[in-house]
């Protein structure tokens, strides 16, 4: 019988992901219904640094594979590997990171174990069944995070297996409390057909959306004569990073790895100041938890105003020249 | 080198919304496109192509109309097209749709190259070219920025892909599947002639009754994941207005970010 809650503890260059810990808070929620174990499965170069990292999270078992090198692209690999782990471990759920590493092996897996899995959730709930076994309800965005739908796996199949944004979750506290580690030395990385052949750092990026305290959104509304001129002078004053919505990455004002919400990213920052950003869901659902929310948008109906703390209906120009003479 | 696209058609606006009372969804308009990174994986596609000849197939499973995405992939450049089309494949997870296509590539012919957009407008779930991948037993890379031919290897293609700060330059043994990101090339646009061509270009489809497959493994009876329900999300706060001049409006903001600033 399937049971158990597993958390994959992505790593990348021999560090956990620290979206890891998110996962680890939603297994938690998950347990306090089902009273399941809590565990996380590692499978890296040397795993031993991952598990130090991961003890204490509160995963109660850590299983790993020591996969004797670097599997970095090596998707086809890994997901052999995984498989593998879970068809001993046999959970009832599994929780994968929303992450392009996450999706690309755990997309193999879930074919692997004809298992299905729902893609990018924010939500976990357990629902229980009539005859009192418990199911997890994957809820998550659709149609460009107009609706959202709950999704399920079918009742005779395990494990459930979803991926989870990044950001959605707080991070699990790290306690004392120490975890059982289990290696299955049986299962070996068998050779891949990708390798990388180096690494090229990238251009030095001026700001990163996922990292700032303050943020400043560009919208639609921003694409206007002169508008984005105007927002760069302003993120400027305030010692703003900049992001958008997909407007503003279509048009190539800003790069695709600084839209935020749906394909793009979930981000935390303790101040938000969005101009002409009409308020679609698929861009709020990725920074609804801003501590200080401030929207300027020309139409006093925009849905914005029903996201942003404060909001002022007015024309994003006149009031960033006017900041700017502050 | 034989390239197989796989493309999907998305409808042109996300705007739908939930009935209250049925909790159907409710598509504003019918108009349907190519996905927009499957554009990318296009032109990816018609790039490599021009520099080893072979050629370039592209496929799609949907309903029937689903051709008239195909024909614009051919305008563009496509030499083959195959339409995936039957009751039996609809409403499929991303597990069973990828099954499908597999089967669907499998059937048409050997390929040395699998091409697709990293992520569709409105599932967006990233998963049904890995999945693919895995049924047809090949090595995958997902989420690329560029794929090339290999300088000293014929039997490879070089892929770059981001991956957190840096960028990594990767050999993956042919054949294989990768999915480029949107926005990673700048899809050529087709012509009137091109256009023309198209309408001459072959295409075909397979239903159920090509492919064979067990009904319970496609569409939805053959998916392990179900919606049972759908929703619009909550929007309970309403923002305390600012008003005044735009001065008012601009030293009003400065006030609430400064106080906030201090607290970081």
């Amino acid at each position: 019988m399937a049971s158990g809650i597993c958390v994959y503890a992505e790593t990348c260059n021999g560090k956990l992901d620290p979206v890891v810990a998110e996962l680890i808070t939603a297994a938690k929620l998950i347990k306090k219904e089902t009273k399941e174990t809590i565990s996380a499965i590692v499978a890296d170069n040397d795993c031993q640094n991952i598990i130090n990292e991961l003890s204490g999270l509160g995963a109660e078992k850590i299983y790993a594979v020591n996969t004797g090198r670097d599997m970095l692209l090596q998707d086809e690999s890994a997901a052999y590997v995984i498989a593998e782990m879970l068809k001993k471990i046999e959970p009832s759920s599994v929780l994968v990171p929303a992450t392009p590493n996450g999706r690309s092996i755990f997309s193999r897996v879930a074919m692997k174990l004809n298992c299905g899995m729902t893609a990018d959730c924010t939500e976990l709930l357990v629902g229980k069944r009539e005859d009192g076994s418990c199911f997890i309800k994957q809820n998550k965005p659709s149609f460009g995070e107009n609706v959202f739908v709950t999704i399920v796996t079918a009742d005779n199949v395990y494990p459930q297996m979803m991926t989870i944004r990044p950001g959605v979750y707080q991070m699990a506290e790290k306690t004392t409390e120490s975890a059982e580690v289990v290696y299955f030395d049986d299962i070996k990385a068998p050779e891949s057909k990708v390798r990388v052949l180096e690494s090229i750092p990238s251009e030095a990026e001026t700001d990163s959306i996922l990292s700032a305290d303050i943020l400043v959104v560009g919208g639609r509304g921003a694409l206007e004569d002169g508008n984005f001129e105007l927002l760069k002078k302003f993120a400027d004053k305030i010692g703003a990073a900049i992001g958008g919505t997909r407007p503003m990455v279509d048009s190539g004002l800003i790069p695709f790895d600084h839209q935020i919400g749906q394909t793009g990213f979930t981000v935390r920052p303790k101040i938000a100041v969005s101009l002409g950003v009409s308020g679609a869901i698929q861009h709020t659902e990725g920074i609804k938890d801003t501590k200080l929310y401030i929207a300027i948008n020309s139409d006093e109906n925009a849905a914005i105003f029903n996201v942003a703390d404060y909001g002022a209906a007015a024309n994003m120009c006149d009031i960033l020249s006017e900041y700017l003479l502050l | 080198m034989n390239i197989a696209v796989l493309i999907k058609q998305v409808p042109v606006s996300n705007d739908v919304s939930v009935d209250p009372v049925t909790h159907a969804l409710v598509r504003e308009s019918s108009e349907a496109m190519i996905n927009p990174a499957d554009l990318n994986a296009i032109e990816s596609a018609l790039l490599l192509k021009e520099q080893t000849g072979g050629k370039v197939a592209v496929f799609t499973m949907g309903p029937p109309d689903a051709e008239r995405s195909l024909r614009d992939a051919l305008a563009l450049g496509c030499d083959e097209g195959c339409l995936i089309t039957d009751r039996a494949f609809a409403a499929g997870d991303t597990l069973a749709t990828a099954r499908v296509i597999a089967a669907a590539v499998k059937k048409y012919g050997a390929f040395d190259l699998i091409v697709c957009g990293a992520m569709s407008s409105d599932g967006a779930t990233g998963q049904v070219g890995a999945m693919v991948a895995e049924c047809m037993d090949i090595p995958h890379v997902s989420e690329i920025q560029s794929v090339s031919l290999s300088s000293n290897n014929d039997s490879c293609v070089e892929i770059i892909k981001k991956v957190h700060e840096d960028k990594l330059r990767a050999l993956v043994e042919l054949p294989a599947a990768v999915s480029v990101n949107f926005g990673c090339n700048e899809p050529r646009l087709a012509t009137l002639r091109s256009k023309r061509e198209a309408k001459n270009k072959p295409l075909i489809t397979y239903t159920n009754s090509e492919l064979m497959l067990d009904p319970m493994m496609t569409g939805i009876k053959g998916s392990p994941t179900k919606v049972i329900d759908s929703f619009e999300p909550e929007r309970s706060k309403t923002a305390s207005m600012i008003k005044g001049s735009a001065k008012e409006i601009a030293l009003q903001l400065k006030d609430l970010i400064e106080a906030e600033k201090g607290k970081i």
